[in-house]
């Protein structure tokens, strides 16, 4: 099995072109392994050997789950590449510039192998690592797809003020909240693109819903279900799907599973279809609980923190000291306890006292996870945050 | 930092008021966020920013801001 390191592959992206070219199959590591090298190799050598061939296997560790290993088809993956160019009206784009790291599904595949299977430019960046250079990519962009994330815009505002890029015909968002609150901004920034929400999930090599940002109004939209996917939700509205592109295999905790055509598979966010068919999401599986007898959602919390505040914001679980489940909003860059005035209004507007954070905490930047996500695991203890305000509980 | 300053605070922070809105004569029945749920955080707030406990009778008998002051000047604090 061929092992592909992220920093290697940035640096000259035809390497990724052999690999996928030869039968041999591949596993494309991020730069900042999340996992020892005894687990990865213990992990890959469970990957059972009818699979060491036309096969590519990407790491993943989510925001806050296990890592596992996730085993893909080349050939159903390059099928979702033409069901997603059909899809995403993608037959104009000439380029596609990469912002985020390969080793994430969401990069990979409509990214990167859409550029190999259509014969289109890749271009690869620091993203906003680097934003001058970044910025300088944008503005020679040439009809241009880019993939962000939606924690990415506040900082993409932050750093590119005032910036349009002409060039730019395609904006995808995946991988976290649709920011549909910034489309003003995103529209000034890039005013000749389509926008787009995508939705899925590792296991589904990464996409099962997309719809364009003016089909729906609110973020939690995730659009249609993509030809040949099924979706379902259970009893207590746990997102389940069966793909033709999706994941064959997963290594989670030292153990293989084959994932068969007829498996119902959990996206890991709750979820509920609308009358038009479209779905609507109701969280992350983990972001749901219930406080004082009140069903909180953290995704419900968000929409309405980020309608208020212009910069980042996240939230981890904690409990109060008499035991009840309760939530810690931690917000960025930093602020006055005046500038938190309006989350404050928000919440009350909008939340009765049982979803109101146990308190709001501040820091000059959140935690970012290689995939751009928020790093929720490490938001408890970081060691330059204060707090703008609390509940006296 | 005045006791009355400091109850200000308080009574916003626990209700999630305003400047603007909060005024030391608001009743109970003004304010949507003064629930069950918010008598018992503004009897904590007291406590952690007066030092002093309401009992329970004092806690659900209050039915304003200057209940409060009432009952913390009857314990020797001062609010001029």
């Amino acid at each position: 099995m061929i092992l592909l390191h992220e920093q290697n592959v940035h640096h000259d992206p035809s390497r990724l072109s052999t690999a996928w070219a030869e039968s041999e199959t591949f596993a494309l590591l991020p730069e900042k392994l999340s996992v020892s090298e005894e687990w990865l190799e213990q992990s890959l050598n469970l990957v059972p050997r009818e699979l060491h061939r036309d096969h590519f296997i990407m790491l993943t560790s989510g925001t806050t789950g296990q890592p596992k290993l996730i085993v893909g088809n080349r050939a159903r993956s390059e099928k979702l590449v033409h069901v997603l160019h059909d899809r995403q009206d993608s037959e104009l784009v000439q380029e596609t510039i990469s912002m985020l790291p390969l080793s994430y599904t969401y990069s990979f595949v409509n990214q990167w192998l859409w550029s190999h299977v259509m014969q289109r430019r890749f271009i690869t960046t620091h993203g906003l690592a680097d934003p001058k250079s970044l910025k300088a990519s944008l503005q020679a962009a040439c009809d241009a797809m880019i993939c962000l994330v939606g924690v990415q815009v506040p900082l993409l505002m932050t750093h590119l003020a005032g910036e349009r890029f002409e060039g730019v015909i395609r904006v995808h968002f995946a991988g976290g909240r649709f920011p549909q609150e910034k489309m003003d901004d995103l529209r000034a920034m890039f005013p000749n693109a389509q926008v787009f929400n995508n939705y899925g999930c590792a296991e589904a090599m990464p996409r099962l819903t997309i719809r364009s940002a003016e089909e729906a109004s609110e973020a939690a939209n995730i659009g249609h279900p993509l030809c040949g996917i099924e979706m379902r939700s259970d009893d207590h509205h746990a997102i389940l799907f069966r793909s033709p592109y999706g994941a064959v295999g997963v290594v989670e905790a030292m153990k293989f599973t084959a994932i068969t055509p007829n498996d119902w598979i959990p996206s890991g966010d709750l979820g509920e279809m609308n009358d038009d068919g479209s779905w609507r999401l109701l969280g992350r599986a983990s972001e749901v609980f219930k406080r004082h007898g009140e069903k909180v959602s953290l995704a419900a919390l968000t929409t309405t923190v980020s309608a208020a505040w212009s910069g980042q914001c996240a939230f981890y679980r904690e409990a109060d000291r008499t035991g009840e489940d309760g939530c810690v909003l931690v917000l960025a860059p930093e602020a006055t306890n005046d500038a938190i005035k309006p989350v404050l209004m928000a919440l009350r507007k909008h939340h009765p006292r049982a979803q109101w954070p146990l308190r709001i905490e501040n820091v000059p930047t959140l935690p970012l996870l290689p995939n751009g996500k928020t790093d929720v695991r490490a938001l408890p203890s970081l060691a330059n945050k204060s707090t703008l305000w609390q509940q006296h509980i | 930092m005045t006791n009355k300053a400091k109850l200000q605070n308080l009574i916003q922070d626990v209700f999630l008021l305003t400047s603007e809105e909060f005024r030391f004569d608001l009743k109970r029945s003004e304010v949507e966020t003064w629930d069950s749920f918010g008598v018992v955080s503004m009897a904590v707030g007291v406590q952690q920013t007066f030092g002093y406990h309401f009992t329970p009778e004092e806690a659900t008998s209050i039915q304003g801001v200057d209940d409060i002051i009432k009952v913390l000047t009857s314990k020797g604090m001062a609010f001029d």
